[in-house]
């Protein structure tokens, strides 16, 4: 925490940074993020177990450009989600700072490749409650999972807190706001609402950090972020490829190998 | 309000045994927006077409559904029928009632439902329809001619005889390749370089034609017609435009003793040489890997003796720049070295030489000016024995194929060396002896039963030395797999023919595809044999697969009409089906967030960076955009899409979506 | 009498798949008259969107079919296609959609037979599943 709170002061004090955006104690126990432009204010920086939002989600905000060049406060999934953004061209080298935090330590990083390194020598693996739950569904008979994926999905009333914590989610119109065609209705219903869902997992398939900050965000606790932990460990599983670990690296789903599998296909 | 007209064609019995048309226009007529259906016996016909037409004008149609046959068979002709009607083409649609309805199920109700369905659904698609218009291209009328072998030299020379400019690029010092290697050629046993040589010259001297030799591909972009190609001009390490050709620098250059490219290692050559004395241009080039000045610092002796000082040692590599119309790949092939084969002594033997080798051993210009004499002691030999399927149709050794052109040439081989050493004995080990082509049985023949060729039908499994001979140990298939040995005092292996070093490489950068064996993949292997998938980009020759010297004059010249052709417009007509990247108002302007996964998702290369600029010119957004002369309208790009940005013509979203909900409402 | 027919939906390619359910067509081989064929350039062209819009309009079973690999008139859409329906198919088993209603399949343009067993294989199966009630259901109610 300590050690945190230095670097970030110095990054401001060396004006390597003009805004650190980190995590620090919010109300009822849940963390928010917090905007530091002052010296003085590091010392509201805080880490522990409860920061599961993605702040790489604020980099591209209007709001916070204007503040000046940022330096983010990176656990593993937000250092991934910043690499993911690069490759997507959503960040330029050089437009940001990141203070990658493992295992009690910060190491402030300013290029792609140095936080590559860092990337690649941090397991990242799903946590064990995610992974557990994901194993409980597959275990299940098909029709197990549409009933709990049908009672899960129908509370869904579309407030798009998921899509709004997602940093991958940037699309300055996003599909469900399409209404030539209207590929997903509008209403909260359930037919509604299960597109959506099945429609963002789609869309983070290959990009997706796996970080969980969308079924966080969701006030109704709906595990929407299985959904796309499960694509993305698939698409890791059958194609050898994971989001967030390079910026030059090909898109699972806009590459292919001739030899990639096909025994559903006849 | 769309006033959409139904078309319900009999086909004569066709569809209308099967399907009740006069149901299914019936059924049409209450469709919302349709204006007009009507069935008819024979809608493809004259009288059938002129219903159409008179239909549009009457009706004032604003889209058309021809529910007839497949539209891979007439939609061409109904289109034309809508355009001659003042109607945009891209606003008819075909319904498929024959191939997939009629012809397919039996006379039922739930057949002329399921005509019905497919009508309805092309009438919600056609609603949707926006007039389309063919795309304009403008063409540069040069041609890119990729290699200055046989295939290089044909293509280049029949595009500048019809009147168009040639980029000639070749990666040797010299033009020429393989063939200029070559002895004799069969089945006519006419001089390789006598034959060749004009045409070699034909090239440096034709008005239309710029050569570069020494020099490769760096790259290109562009499309069909518009393309940019640089390319790289090694250095020769001398002034070109000063030198005369006079070759006094190669007879006084100190380092003689490099194996000669041109004479696959049989010979030596200088570090300052001409590859051999036939080439085009008649140029040294300073071989710096091997030159004493570049590798010790010393030396010099080439520039003293230069009478027009045209030596220049710290010239660069240079990049020229040209725009192309049209590119022509005619890199050729290589092939396989003697060290590929374990069980032939792994090319440790000097008598084991391959087809090459042994037709710079016949060549009169070659190093042993054209007697047959073997490497290890230069004696001449008595025994020779030839293999053929060196390699080819191995799939143990990777290679499946059949290297085409190894019968006639062992045949020749043989031939030739029964004409220069009349005692000599010449053995053949085959598996089949493939002589189809003109003449070529003939002279195969001609090989065994008037020089005496023995061919043995068999492989060789042995290859080993004992007392100054190979021993070959080999069976004959024909006489029950009886083992054979044969002493012999050279081997020539006709190894396989394959795909040249760094033609991956080369096929990137040129974006066509290429097979397993890196040989470049045509468009069509029997109806579009000299195209590739990219538009504007041929193939001539051995880089395609083996072949032959007609073959790949046939090919060159072929590939040469191609282009031609496409020079013979002014401007490209495009089919509209492309994708597009939407624009919107500012401050958004595209709903395009310039993520850029669609770039490696299109097969070409058509998905480029669009900066948009406010007026002051500054870039406020960086979007997709679809290079409509690069794109083939896949629609790859479309379904990735994630914000729906892209959409492809003549399949756009709506429609597709209105299709699938029409159908199952 | 009234035997649950299902209705099925193929999206397929021009170049190989629709061009194959052609030769079906002139080699007069017989199929079941389930199948409804929506054509597209390229399998890369299809949106994952239009099978679940397939479902919730009704389809009871759903065909996907291009080029063979390596055939692709585009030179590689039906290989993006690929990956694509990998992730869509696990995602849709994962949320419990009954997956073997949707067929992928290679289909030449020279395999008119194999159309035709595609067709009846397909229709056969769903036959045996039912009809999707399940979904239908779910659609249904949203409509209320």
């Amino acid at each position: 925490m300590e050690a945190l709170q230095k670097s970030a002061r110095e990054a401001l004090e060396n004006h390597k940074a003009k805004v650190i955006i980190g995590y620090s104690e919010g109300s009822g126990g849940r963390m928010r993020p917090i905007f530091v432009q002052s010296p003085a204010e590091a010392e509201k920086l805080t880490w522990n177990d409860r920061c599961t939002q993605n702040l790489a989600v604020y980099i591209a905000k209007p709001e916070v450009q204007k503040l000046g060049k940022p330096a983010l406060v990176a656990p593993l999934p937000v250092l991934r989600a910043v690499l993911q953004l690069a490759s997507e061209n959503q960040i330029k080298e050089g437009d940001l700072l990141v203070l990658a935090l493992s295992d009690g330590r910060v190491t402030e990083l300013s290029q792609f490749s140095e936080m590559e390194e860092f990337v690649a020598k941090t397991p990242t693996h799903l946590a064990s409650k995610d992974q557990e739950a994901i194993e409980r569904l597959e275990k299940m008979t098909p029709q197990e999972r549409w009933q709990y994926w049908q009672s899960e999905l129908t509370r869904c009333f579309k407030c798009y807190a998921c899509r709004a914590a997602c940093p991958m989610c940037y699309c300055s119109r996003c599909t469900v706001e399409c209404n030539q065609p209207q590929w997903i209705p509008v209403p909260a219903h359930p037919l509604g609402n299960w597109e959506w869902h099945l429609m963002r997992a789609m869309h983070l398939a290959g990009r997706c950090v796996s970080c969980g900050a969308c079924g966080d965000a969701c006030p109704l606790d709906i595990p929407i972020h299985l959904l796309t932990m499960k694509v993305e460990a698939d698409i890791h599983r059958e194609f050898g490829s994971q989001a967030g670990m390079k910026v030059q690296s090909e898109h699972a789903l806009s590459s292919f190998k001739v030899q990639d599998k096909e025994n559903f296909i006849i | 309000m769309a006033r959409i007209g139904v078309f319900v064609c009999h086909c004569g019995e066709n569809i209308g045994a099967t399907v009740d048309c006069a149901r299914v226009a019936e059924a049409c007529r209450k469709i919302p927006g349709v204006a007009h259906s009507v069935d008819y016996k024979y809608m493809c016909s004259d009288p059938g077409q002129t219903l159409i037409r008179e239909a549009i004008a009457q009706n004032k149609l604003t889209g058309v559904v021809v529910a007839a046959c497949s539209p891979r068979m007439h939609e061409p002709t109904f289109r034309r029928v809508c355009s001659e009607s003042g109607l945009n083409p891209y606003l008819c649609e075909m319904a498929n009632l024959r191939e997939h309805c009629s012809w397919v199920h039996e006379k039922s109700d739930v057949t002329t439902d399921k005509a019905i369905d497919l009508v309805a659904m092309l009438v919600e698609k056609v609603k949707r329809n926006k007039p389309l218009h063919p795309i304009k291209v403008p063409v540069t009328k040069t041609a890119l001619v990729l290699g200055g072998g046989i295939s290089g030299i044909q293509a280049a020379l029949d595009i500048a005889n019809a009147g168009h400019k040639v980029i000639l690029v070749e990666r040797d010092p010299s033009i020429g390749g393989h063939m200029s290697q070559l002895s004799e050629t069969f089945p006519t046993l006419d001089c390789s370089q006598c034959i060749l040589t004009p045409r070699m010259v034909e090239v440096a001297q034709h008005p239309n034609i710029t050569l570069y030799t020494y020099s490769e591909l760096e790259s290109l972009d562009g499309f069909i017609g518009n393309f940019k190609t640089r390319i790289r001009k090694k250095a020769r390490s001398l002034d070109e435009k000063l030198c005369t050709g006079c070759g006094l620098c190669t007879t006084k250059c100190p380092n003689k003793k490099i194996p000669s490219e041109f004479n696959t290692g049989l010979g030596m050559r200088t570090a300052i040489y001409v590859p051999f004395p036939q080439a085009v241009p008649n140029k040294p080039v300073i071989d710096r890997e091997h030159c004493t000045y570049y590798t010790k610092g010393r030396c010099r002796v080439c520039e003293k003796v230069c009478p027009t000082q045209a030596i220049r040692f710290d010239q660069e590599d240079q990049i020229v720049e040209h725009e192309v119309g049209a590119v022509v790949v005619a890199t050729g092939f290589t092939v396989k070295e003697t060290d590929f084969f374990p069980e032939y002594g792994y090319g440790k033997y000097k008598d084991v030489i391959n087809g090459l080798q042994f037709e710079r051993i016949l060549s009169a210009s070659g190093p042993t000016l054209g007697e047959v004499k073997r490497p290890s002691d230069g004696r001449v030999p008595e025994t020779v024995v030839f293999i053929a399927c060196a390699g080819s149709r191995d799939p143990a050794k990777g290679i499946e194929y059949c290297s085409k052109i190894c019968c006639m040439y062992t045949a020749k081989h043989a031939m030739l060396y029964k004409h220069k050493v009349h005692h000599g004995q010449a053995y053949v080990f085959y598996m089949d002896i493939r002589a189809a082509g003109k003449m070529y049985d003939e002279f195969t023949r001609r090989a065994i039963e008037e020089d005496h060729v023995q061919y043995i039908r068999g492989r060789v499994s042995r290859i080993y030395e004992r007392n100054g001979k190979l021993i070959v140990q080999g069976a004959d298939t024909l006489l029950n797999a009886m083992p054979v040995e044969i002493e012999a005092d050279l081997v020539v292996l006709a190894t396989a023919g394959v795909a040249n070093e760094g033609a991956e490489a080369l096929a990137q950068k040129l974006h066509v595809s290429y097979d397993s064996h890196k040989f470049f993949v045509e468009a069509h292997p029997k109806l579009r044999p000299v195209e590739t998938n990219t538009a504007g980009v041929f193939l001539a020759g051995a880089c395609q697969s083996p072949k032959d010297i007609p073959e790949s004059v046939g090919q060159a010249s072929g590939t040469a009409a191609k282009v031609a052709a496409l020079f013979s417009m002014d401007e490209l007509t495009r089919e509209p089906v492309v994708a597009v990247v939407n624009r919107t108002a500012p401050p958004l302007y595209s709903t395009c967030v310039g993520c850029f996964l669609c770039q490696s998702a299109c097969p070409y290369q058509a998905i480029e960076r669009e900066e948009i600029k406010n007026r002051n010119g500054q870039v406020v957004k960086t979007i997709a955009k679809v290079n409509p002369g690069l794109c083939q309208g896949c629609g790859t790009c479309v379904a990735f899409c994630r914000s729906k940005s892209i959409d492809l013509q003549g399949y756009t979203h709506e429609q597709v979506y209105a299709e699938v909900m029409e159908l199952l409402s | 009498m009234s035997e649950f027919e299902p209705k099925i939906v193929a999206f397929v390619c021009n170049w190989c798949t629709y061009a194959g359910a052609d030769l079906t067509g002139t080699s007069r081989i017989k199929y079941a008259p389930n199948v409804r064929i929506v054509r597209f350039p390229c399998t890369g062209r299809i949106d994952f969107m239009l099978l679940l819009k397939a479902f919730s309009q009704g389809a009871d079973g759903i065909i996907v079919s291009g080029c063979h690999p390596n055939d692709c008139h585009y030179t590689s859409g039906n290989f993006h296609a690929r990956r694509r329906w990998m992730a869509f198919r696990n995602l849709a088993e994962f949320m419990g959609i009954e997956v073997e209603r949707i067929q992928f399949s290679w289909v030449s343009a020279a395999e008119g037979a194999k159309w035709a067993d595609l067709v009846n294989s397909t229709v056969n199966r769903v036959r045996e599943l039912g009809p999707y009630d399940a979904y239908r259901q779910m659609a249904a109610s949203s409509w209320q």
